[in-house]
């Protein structure tokens, strides 16, 4: 089976090889002559842009066609071809790219984005924002830097999500609690109340997306000016404190230990009568669990608010043929009219600060998602995140199996292994 | 004069018509085996990353790196464990399933299909299936529990994880050594049998110095084929672990790492240089087993 593996592995590289291949033969004078001849009547004729996404449900997929169908009511002359990218996204995108067959302006994670601005497979936007007068300044700052390497801008966010804490109304009245926490002491007490009968008080998975808000609320930081700082003293601290809930305090565990595959899955079961997740939950609960009565609030603070952005930008291909028309698309896209859409949709927040209050206003008991964006870090480490998130994770494991016992031990580790 | 031109020609035109018939058959193995095998050669030396315009050449920097990474060193820990576990268990487990539906029981055929069935169920369907058996409070747990025992959280735990694969990757593959086993067998002439079992030879000595011998190739073949199946182990561990190898690299395999490095950090050069690698000590694993069985046959 893993032979299955081998040969799209060895595909790829001939499509690689054939790429490279092309691209010299293209040098040859007759050959690029008829290219700008072709670019020319195709000028003349309507442009087709290619949009490359994923869709992660039918609903989203559905905002984006929304918005095409607006896009197009304004720009009758550009055709937008949406190509929905099933399966692994970065995988596919990356043989798309690499074989010069990528889509004109496509969705990037903002995890792998250091990676792709870097390598130069992206059109720097600054001309284009210029060119056409965008307002940058009206996008959350974190979320627009996430897009942002060396001096340039590469993405522009099209929408996101923070962190926020889900709790079950129903077993908090049932355990005399008014008020979902507001500082990890409480957390600590609250979910201690709530651990009982075989249900616990919070689930915490062992990733750094969700560790990481706790980090950050110590005051700590995984990554900062672009060195890996994972075992700083304040993170480890607060991945005492997280890791504590589970083994010391024994108010919370993993959603694998409940027999679950992740905290939603807790969550909606009752296992567990609070989470921390974004946005995603609420069409997850309505879905598996209509009936659960429950709240979200703001993530409980330590020293400071925080949580984390997870954001994706709308990108420009750097070898796409119609530039101008694809940056028209994009600022469609996230811009006002685009984003009304996002909003509407209530499936992530609006990346303008503008359509924030609007979005307040249609989803109120949404509010702790907005409310979040002005402390928000957004999920990126640097050219190599993954390394960090996969040594982090590891370091997060080591202590919940008890494998390793001291928080700062296992972050000095992760460090070593990072190798900064 | 006349009639060897004729033969010329005629030898000429068999030629051409033969090789015009091969050629598709050639054509795609340079396309899409040949060719990328040298291309993936040349990047391994190379830093490339997304964009081929920006590679550059690093030299053997991608070979010297791989022996101070843990990640690899714990993935080729892990493959090796995983080969010595299942290689044996899952052919002496095969052979003696061929040899059971190969004798005159009841109902041979349904066995024969019982046995065989896994094997062509995909690995991601069965590593599902066994998540659902094997989860925390799964079928197996509450066995378990029936008498008594806590049974750990299978997938989840560093101890039970790669075993729990190994299981799993026994029973869906076990079928199809069976059935090559089976043909063996069944080649073996039943002469030789006959005249054992007339000079007194008792089941054992029939197995030991006619059965066994004469499916030395068989043996060879399988062995082979497992072993480097096993070496490539990928679907169940990246299904099982949800792609990360997990627990704390428990389920880290070579085939594994490639791919996160090649795949998710886009670091196609360093992943070309661990799949020759893998190439090399493949085949190295081969040559040994041949040059083993050769020497004994000979």
């Amino acid at each position: 089976m893993s032979k299955k593996l081998l040969s799209i592995f060895v595909l790829t590289i001939f499509v690689l090889a054939t790429v490279l291949a092309g691209c010299s033969s293209s040098k040859n004078n007759t050959s690029s002559a008829n290219e700008t001849n072709t670019q020319k009547q195709e000028t003349a004729k309507p442009v087709t842009i290619k949009l490359g996404m994923w869709s992660s449900s039918p609903a989203e997929k559905k905002i984006v066609d929304d918005q095409i169908a607006k896009f197009k009511e304004k720009y009758p002359n550009i055709d937008v071809q949406i190509e929905t990218i099933v399966g692994d996204y970065m995988q596919k995108l990356q043989t798309e790219l690499a074989s010069n067959t990528a889509p004109d302006i496509f969705y990037l994670d903002s995890m792998p984005a250091p990676q792709l601005m870097s390598s130069g497979v992206l059109e720097p936007l600054d001309d284009y924002i210029k060119k056409y007068n965008v307002d940058v300044n009206d996008f959350e700052p974190a979320l627009l830097s996430a897009f942002q390497w060396e001096g340039k801008t590469y993405g522009l966010p099209k929408d996101f999500n923070t962190l926020a804490l889900f709790y079950n109304k129903d077993m908090f009245k049932a355990a005399g609690i008014n008020e979902p926490p507001k500082t990890w002491e409480e957390l600590r007490d609250v979910a201690k109340k709530l651990t009982k009968d075989g249900v616990k008080g919070l689930v915490l998975s062992a990733d750094l997306a969700r560790f990481d808000a706790f980090i950050n609320q110590n005051g700590g930081s995984v990554y900062q000016d672009g060195k890996v700082t994972l075992n700083l003293p304040e993170n480890a601290q607060a991945l005492d404190f997280y890791v504590g809930l589970i083994t010391k305090d024994k108010v919370a565990d993993t959603p694998q230990n409940m027999g679950e595959g992740w905290n939603g899955d807790a969550f909606a079961a009752k296992k567990a009568a609070m989470a921390i997740e974004g946005g995603w939950m609420i069409p997850f609960l309505k879905e598996k669990a209509p009936d659960l009565n429950y709240g979200i609030a703001e993530l409980p603070a330590g020293k400071q608010k925080s949580t984390m952005a997870f954001t994706v930008a709308y990108v420009m291909n750097k070898n796409s043929k119609h530039k101008d028309e694809a940056f028209k698309l994009i600022e469609f896209l996230t811009g006002k009219e685009g984003q009304q859409f996002v909003v509407d949709s209530g499936l992530a927040l609006p990346s303008r600060k503008s359509m924030q209050e609007g979005f307040k206003e249609k989803y109120p008991e949404r509010a702790a998602f907005v409310d979040g964006a002005s402390y928000a870090v957004p999920w990126q480490f640097g050219l190599y995140g993954t390394k960090v998130v996969d040594a982090a994770n590891k370091a997060c494991e080591a202590l919940i199996m008890k494998q390793i016992s001291s928080a700062q031990q296992a972050l000095d580790n992760a460090q070593k292994e990072v190798g900064q | 004069m006349e009639a060897k031109m004729t033969m010329k020609k005629r030898y000429l035109y068999e030629a051409l018509s033969g090789y015009a018939f091969a050629l598709p058959f050639i054509a795609s193995i340079s396309i899409f085996l040949i060719g990328p095998l040298i291309y993936a050669f040349i990047i391994s030396f190379k830093e490339f990353f997304l964009n081929p315009e920006a590679s550059r050449w690093v030299g053997f920097t991608n070979y010297t790196k791989l022996f101070s990474d843990p990640t690899v060193k714990r993935a080729l820990l892990n493959t090796t464990l995983y080969s010595l576990g299942v290689v044996p268990t899952q052919l002496i487990i095969a052979l003696i399933l061929a040899l059971i539906v190969n004798s005159d029981i009841k109902g041979k055929t349904f066995f024969r299909v019982a046995y065989y069935i896994p094997t062509v169920t995909s690995t991601v369907a069965v590593s599902v299936i066994f998540l659902y058996l094997f989860k925390a409070d799964g079928l197996v747990n509450a066995l378990l529990a029936k008498f008594g025992i806590q049974g750990p959280t299978w997938f989840n735990d560093v101890r039970f994880a790669l075993p729990s694969i190994m299981m799993m990757a026994i029973w869906s593959s076990v079928g199809n050594y069976m059935v090559i086993f089976l043909a063996g067998l069944q080649d073996i002439p039943s002469e030789l049998y006959e005249a054992a079992e007339v000079d007194g030879a008792n089941k054992f000595q029939r197995f030991f110095k006619i059965t066994l011998p004469m499916l030395r190739p068989i043996v060879f073949f399988n062995l082979v084929m497992s072993l480097i199946g096993t070496f490539q182990v990928f679907d169940q561990a990246y299904v099982v672990s949800q792609g990360t190898g997990g627990p704390l690299d428990a389920t880290m395999t070579v085939v594994l790492n490639i791919y996160r490095t090649g795949f998710r950090d886009f670091n196609m050069g360093y992943a070309s240089a661990m799949a020759f690698v893998l190439f090399v000590i493949i085949l190295i694993l081969t040559l040994i087993q041949r040059k083993l069985f050769k020497e004994e046959t000979y």
